[in-house]
């Protein structure tokens, strides 16, 4: 199928815009977990506790890659949560797409230009943070799991 | 907040098929959904085809649509597609597995399945699975195949549709998916129907029977299935034998120009989709594949003639093009 129908003057072989840059990076903590988050604009910085860091044991780290769609129009639309196995996907529309790996640690999210820093901050931050945190514990649930296991075929 | 579990226990209808040189294992809580997968059961299947898990749910919530929208995004092993009639789609690439939800109206539309679904999950995960999706046309007469490529607007699928009403089978139109098999190249196509854009009526006028409607990019097009040009029209795999680069110059005639496997290689590669780093194996399957296929007889056809003219001296080509370049 030819995706690279959809382009509309976008780089015709990065039909799926996985190449846009994300040059700008911090840490902060949610909750007990370390997130480094990277992103391609000011406004998509979450206002959350910055990482001091300082590493505890047992912290779990996790990664957002945070990208600014400038090609997807409209506002938040009711969240469609798809669960099971070691991804969770929300849609929101196009105006947000999100795909957490548990086991990769990662949070990779798309989020169009209407949404606002206002809908971001108190809308968008609390829900990638519930899901990054219920992530953190189903990676840490299954590393102990795993853990388990080996013991018992030694 | 509507929140879909993928509980294997949900999704009771499962069954295996074989689609663009790739196996996949679907499961559904949908007998409807279920059902699009009879045309690509049976037939011999590529035994070094690799498998990919597709999980469907058909579920009320996805609602009728409001609005028409194709939405697509990738990063890094992840892709989203929001697809009508109102379906959203998501890829692992890594675990080469696809989740859906699908409403009603999808799970019954054999169309959307045909001619969306399956041929963009096969150009979505075909990579990690050892194909290398190609963007090009691929017509076969006795069991060999003929791949037409070109350039954006060099008249790909007008000339494709002229070849089949000489009698060529039609294996794809716009993409073909090239895998190996017992040590060869094999070419699939996935149906999809040609597809022509409004002013190509001159050259056809059949098509006054039909009307041309909105595709997926938006643009007006006709899309016909192969079999309306000519009746055995149609095929799903073949093993290529000659690539022909199309490009149209405002000279009268029809001239064959051999090309180098340079040419080829360097057609194919330039024009292929970026991949992430995430995936290096399957950027290394289809540069060997690509590798592979630019050893094949390939020429530059350049025509200033109509589509049918152009058709006609392919046709009568082919037996100096069994003798390879010379």
């Amino acid at each position: 199928m030819a995706l690279a129908d959809f382009v509309h003057g976008h780089d015709p072989l990065d039909p799926l815009r996985r190449f846009m840059a994300t040059p700008l990076r911090t840490r902060f903590r949610v909750g007990t977990t370390r997130v480094m988050v990277q992103t391609n604009d000011f406004r998509l910085l979450p206002e959350l506790p910055l990482d001091t860091g300082v590493d505890q044991a047992g912290n779990a780290r996790f990664e957002w890659k945070l990208v600014r769609d400038h090609d997807a129009p409209g506002l938040l639309e009711e969240t469609l949560l798809l669960t099971g196995g070691p991804l969770t996907i929300a849609s929101m529309g196009p105006a947000c797409l999100v795909g957490v790996d548990h086991e990769r640690g990662e949070l990779l999210a798309f989020i169009g230009y209407e949404v606002d820093s206002r809908v971001f901050q108190e809308v968008l931050v609390p829900f990638l943070g519930r899901l990054t945190t219920a992530a953190a514990e189903s990676r840490k649930y299954t590393n102990l799991l795993n853990e388990h296991q080996s013991t018992l075929h030694w | 907040m509507v929140n879909l579990s993928f509980d294997r226990a949900n999704l009771v209808f499962r069954t295996e098929f074989s689609l663009g040189g790739v196996r996949c294992r679907l499961s559904t809580n949908s007998y409807k959904v279920l059902q699009h997968s009879i045309p690509w059961q049976g037939g011999s299947p590529n035994p070094e085809a690799k498998t990919f898990e597709m999980d469907i749910l058909e579920d009320a919530s996805m609602g009728s649509p409001t609005e028409s929208r194709t939405h697509f995004r990738g990063v890094r092993h992840l892709v989203f597609a929001m697809l009508e009639p109102r379906s959203f789609v998501s890829y692992d690439l890594l675990r080469k597995q696809v989740r859906g939800v699908v409403s009603p109206d999808a799970a019954s539309d054999h169309t959307f399945w045909k001619t969306q679904l399956l041929p963009i999950t096969v150009g979505i995960l075909g990579t990690t699975l050892g194909v290398a999706p190609l963007h090009c046309a691929c017509l076969t007469r006795n069991g060999d195949g003929l791949l037409l490529a070109g350039l954006s607007g060099a008249g790909k699928s007008t000339l494709t549709a002229a070849l089949a009403r000489r009698r060529f089978a039609v294996v794809s139109d716009d993409w073909t998916y090239i895998s190996r098999n017992r040590g060869t190249l094999v070419a699939d196509g996935l149906s999809a129907p040609i597809k022509l854009l409004p002013d190509t009526v001159r050259f056809f006028p059949e098509l006054h029977k039909f009307a041309p409607h909105k595709t997926m990019n938006g643009e007006m097009a006709y899309e016909i299935e192969p079999e309306k040009f000519h009746p055995v029209a149609e095929f799903t795999s073949c093993s290529p034998k000659w690539i022909f680069f199309l490009e149209r110059t405002s000279v009268p005639g029809c001239r064959f120009v051999p090309c180098t496997s340079t040419y080829t290689r360097h057609f194919f590669k330039s024009n292929a989709e970026r991949l992430p780093e995430e995936l290096p194996a399957a950027q290394e399957t289809r540069s060997e594949i690509i590798d592979r296929l630019s050893e094949y007889p390939s020429w530059i056809v350049r025509s200033g003639d109509d589509p049918h003219k152009t058709a006609e001296a392919i046709e009568q080509f082919l037996p100096e093009a069994t003798l390879g370049p010379r």
